[in-house]
């Protein structure tokens, strides 16, 4: 398989804390796994890594893309974002004033361009482009069904449907990679199977590959492929499903207790 | 394609229908000169606001320093149409003056527009401050003194044609790629940036272009009125123009016509109560402020392809 990204021995210190420590793992192009861990153990501060959100403070983040690999660590967001990662937030981040449909239009501002006089003077390109992005746009809002609510300001929307709009979001970027950041919390069970389904469905057509960090574990042993468990910034197990769940380290990290017991 | 063409010969009819409006007014005499002056300071009014509503509505970044940019082109027109009293010499006054504010608004921008709300805020003033002490001591400018004669270039039909341009050009920026880039860094910038929005590009564009408009304003300010002072382009007028954009709603351009409007017919009705003017003006303002804090209109716009759609959907169901 080829290598998507590989994360090569990163650390990241916030004073005097250490968040992530030392940690490298490589991700396969078309993989589905999932980071798990306690609250605190440093899943978030990865992604910000990853995503270029704030950089490492030590070790090298690589991206492979269609024109070599490049490194992400020193980038910015919108320079990682461009190279095709898209990623969604823990606590969700929309552009709440902005339709639904506005929200998936403006994920694909760097896919795209119009000129200044064009627009101001609303020349017969523009229209052309502006008719172009938005059938895109419908395309994506039929595939995650939620044309019904294509106008509505997503500051309306109930929670789970800013979830979902939260990935199309994320998915309109035309990301290689997609990273999940708890896209399962707050839900009750039934929108965590729908969900569970739709990250599989978004994979399989868009072939993208996908980390997600969740607690809920019904969701991460169902859909994930591959485990990796982080804990006080340092990852303390990875393997299949199967092979977390039986992991005395990572049941211990997780229901506490002594190290020697 | 149909709905675009409506919509745009509704704008267009209810543009020109102003001009007949006004143009009636003016040949039958309902419109003296104390009118027309009160109408031609709504119309430039108009144009700074839109502009400083482009910066702080849409992009929500809260400048303060509007009155420096406007100053740029009021001083532009009135040093360059004094040695070429035509009006081609007004119209490259214009585009030079145009020309400096966005040289200026790009070396005020980048290391400005990192700030956030308040700090912003007093970093544009402060710049609007330099360039009015760069005025204020330069030969060329007459320094405190200011500029008088300067020829009357600018009518009230200039005035409305260009309020009309300037307004279309800023709302077509708003309805595109462009503006929805601008919104989506106000509405959120961490997550702009996650789809790969670069949030500085953006934000300046929009300042840049809020600053255009503020030159335009400003070289019809000084070649309507003839005589313009460094005293013209302080705090006060930046905070003039803020209060028409948050009195008619931040983020709604029909809102900002609507309270250069409504704050011109005030202040025309106030004339005559001398000092007496300032407290009920500024009384308007806090009632207005307490009762609808959102300003007259909210983000409410006008619109009529959204309300074709709204009366089909209506129809249909």
């Amino acid at each position: 398989m080829t290598k998507q990204l590989v994360i090569d021995h990163v650390s990241k210190v916030f004073g005097g804390l250490k968040a992530v420590a030392d940690v490298s793992l490589t991700i396969n192009q078309g993989a589905l796994i999932a980071l798990i861990g306690p609250n605190g153990a440093g899943k978030t501060t990865l992604f910000n890594m990853l995503t270029g959100e704030s950089g490492p403070t030590t070790g090298k983040i690589t991206l492979s893309t269609a024109s070599g690999d490049v490194d992400i660590s020193k980038k910015k967001a919108y320079q990682v974002a461009k190279l095709g990662v898209a990623r969604t937030f823990q606590n969700i981040r929309l552009f709440g004033a902005m339709s639904v449909k506005e929200n998936v239009l403006v994920a694909r501002t760097h896919l795209y361009h119009e000129d200044f006089l064009g627009t101001v003077l609303r020349l017969p390109q523009f229209y052309q482009r502006e008719h172009d992005v938005g059938a895109a746009a419908d395309e994506l809002l039929d595939f995650f069904d939620l044309t019904a609510v294509a106008d509505e300001p997503t500051a309306s929307l109930p929670y789970g449907t800013q979830r979902r709009v939260e990935i199309v979001r994320a998915v309109a970027t035309k990301p290689q990679l997609l990273f999940l950041d708890e896209p399962a919390a707050g839900m009750n069970p039934e929108e965590t199977a729908d969900l569970s389904r739709l990250i599989a469905r978004v994979r399989e057509h868009f072939g993208i590959t996908v980390v997600l960090i969740e607690h809920d574990m019904s969701l991460v042993m169902n859909l994930a492929e591959y485990i990796y468990v982080l804990d006080h910034g340092a990852m303390i197990a990875k393997g299949t499903p199967q092979v977390i769940q039986r992991d005395p380290q990572v049941i211990r990290a997780y229901l506490g207790g002594d190290s020697d017991a | 394609m149909l709905k675009n063409l409506r919509s745009k010969l509704s704008w267009l009819a209810i543009m020109v229908g102003g001009f007949i409006l006004i143009n009636v007014g003016v040949l039958t005499g309902v419109i003296n000169t104390f009118i027309e002056n009160a109408l031609v300071t709504v119309g430039i009014n108009i144009i700074l606001a839109v502009g400083l509503n482009l910066i702080i509505g849409f992009s929500g970044q809260f400048s303060l320093g509007h009155a420096g940019f406007m100053a740029i082109g009021a001083y532009a027109t009135a040093i360059v149409t004094q040695n070429m009293a035509t009006p081609l010499g007004f119209y490259l006054a214009m585009a030079l003056g145009v020309v400096i504010a966005i040289v200026a608004a790009l070396i005020v921008g980048v290391p400005t527009l990192r700030l956030r709300g308040d700090y912003l805020a007093i970093a544009t003033m402060g710049a609007a401050e330099i360039i009015r002490v760069v005025i204020n001591n330069l030969k060329i400018t007459n320094g405190p003194a200011g500029m008088f004669n300067i020829p009357p270039l600018a009518s009230w039909p200039t005035v409305y044609i260009l309020m009309c341009v300037t307004t279309v050009v800023i709302v077509n920026f708003i309805h595109s790629r462009a503006g929805r880039a601008v919104m989506a860094i106000r509405d959120d910038d961490i997550a702009a940036e996650s789809i790969g929005i670069n949030p500085t590009k953006w934000k300046l564009a929009a300042f840049v272009l809020g600053a255009a408009t503020a030159a335009i304003g400003g070289s019809l300010h000084a070649s309507y009125l003839q005589t313009i002072a460094p005293s013209d382009f302080g705090i006060m007028n930046s905070i003039s123009l803020l209060i028409i954009v948050v009195l008619g709603g931040v983020g709604s351009m029909t809102g900002t016509f609507v309270a250069a409007i409504v704050l011109g017919i005030i202040d025309t009705a106030l004339q005559n109560f001398g000092t007496l003017r300032m407290v009920i003006y500024a009384l308007a303002l806090i009632l207005l402020m307490v009762f609808k804090p959102s300003g007259l209109l909210g983000r409410y716009e006008l619109s009529f392809g959204r309300k074709r759609r709204a009366r089909k959907e209506a129809a249909s169901s």
